[in-house]
């Protein structure tokens, strides 16, 4: 085979499924064999490692904006040597957050009933701002939502309150699940 | 680039192919991998030093990517890209590989023979690095253009925030459809789905500069 040639170009779902591991063996042996004869097919998995790469790096560099997360994700990165400043927060509730320069991550766990959830929307906003994140991504088994705020401009901020709030929604109704506080100070 | 190793006293490899840059096509990329096979018989004992390099180029981004899938090792998969390659030229240069059509699947045998192989001596290789730990420069790519990391940046905050957080979860650790599903209450299928869409977002977004796969 010479550079030019791809006989059946592979669609990315499947060359996803393999650099994630997620193919049999047989499947899995069977895509190799056209990698290492497709130059084309083994350059779009290149770059699919190289997005996967810098996604990393934007979210280790705190360029992601407010993101959704789990638990369990959390430790994984606390387990992988991040530093990973945590609160705790019951709806109704409030607490008095920071970052420290040797942060790497300030992750908020918000306690909230989400039995009988179907969608549910984030809202966070300050004294002149509103934030709405659709849909959320979450776990109603766990009882909790978890949020990382982008690093990048929690370090900017001076004394100020920001509050974050949990809505159900369900056509043609919104329930709030739970308001959050945030009193946020510099480190000091 | 000089390289010594226990299969070859002295087997020369372009460095930069050792990466997964791809370096430009050559004057040879249009050859079908037999006619690279046996130029490189035919010209032994001497060097074809421009089909070695070819096969080089060709395979040492795929022989890296096959190590990065099964070690997840940035180091390591560039060391097997290394190892691979020198077995190939030497079995190459010694006319073992016979059938010049399939130069693809020996290569693939013989990265899946070093994984198997480097595996079994882990142990070992730990103890001596623990014994004489020294300081490995970091592998750049030399080859390989850089993402427009900022417009990546723009682009996935736009994601919806389902799609970022399965993105997220899901590249930052190479965690399965299975696994993200567990974590976030949502079935493989729906993830896969997901993640699809995700990509697919990041790709409108950022497709007039960069292509993605």
């Amino acid at each position: 085979m010479s550079e030019l040639q791809c006989v059946t170009s592979v669609p990315l779902p499947e060359l996803l499924a393999y650099w994630l591991g997620e193919m049999d063996e047989i499947a899995e042996a069977r895509l190799e064999q056209h990698l290492f004869g497709c130059a084309e097919c083994s350059g779009r998995i290149a770059n699919l490692v190289n997005l996967t790469q810098a996604i990393r790096q934007q979210f280790r560099e705190g360029r992601l904006g407010t993101t959704i997360l789990t638990a369990r994700f959390v430790q994984q990165l606390k387990d992988a040597g991040m530093r990973v400043r945590e609160y705790h927060i019951q709806p109704g509730g409030s607490v008095n957050c920071t970052i420290a320069p040797d942060d790497d991550l300030v992750v908020s766990h918000l306690d909230a009933p989400l039995q009988d959830v179907g969608r549910l929307d984030f809202i966070i906003e300050g004294a002149s701002w509103r934030h709405r994140l659709e849909d959320i991504a979450f776990d109603s088994a766990s009882g909790k939502v978890v949020f990382a705020p982008s690093v990048a401009e929690l370090r900017k901020l001076g004394v100020s309150t920001h509050r974050a709030r949990l809505v159900a929604v369900s056509p043609g109704e919104e329930r709030v699940i739970g308001d959050y506080t945030f009193k946020h100070s510099p480190y000091r | 680039m000089i390289v010594m190793n226990a299969w070859s006293p002295a087997v020369s490899i372009p460095k930069a192919s050792l990466y997964a840059g791809l370096m430009p096509p050559s004057a040879l990329s249009e050859e079908e991998d037999s006619a690279l096979v046996k130029r490189i018989a035919a010209a032994a004992p001497e060097r074809d030093a421009a089909a070695e390099a070819e096969v080089c180029r060709r395979f040492a981004p795929r022989v890296r990517l096959y190590g990065l899938r099964h070690l997840r090792n940035e180091a390591a998969a560039a060391d097997l890209a290394q190892d691979v390659l020198i077995i190939t030229l030497q079995k190459l240069r010694s006319g073992v590989v016979r059938d010049a059509e399939r130069l693809a699947a020996f290569v693939l045998g013989t990265a899946r023979q070093c994984i198997v192989d480097s595996r079994r001596n882990t142990a070992r290789r730990e103890r001596i690095l623990d014994t004489f730990p020294i300081d490995l420069p970091a592998l750049v790519d030399e080859g390989s253009e850089p993402l427009d990391t900022e417009r990546l940046g723009e682009c996935l905050q736009s994601l919806p925030e389902r799609e970022r957080t399965v993105l997220l979860m899901t590249f930052y650790a190479d965690d399965s459809a299975q696994t993200v599903g567990a974590a976030l209450g949502l079935s493989a299928t729906n993830v896969r789905v997901v993640r699809h869409r995700g990509i697919q977002h990041l790709r409108d977004c950022m497709n007039h500069d960069r292509e993605l796969p």
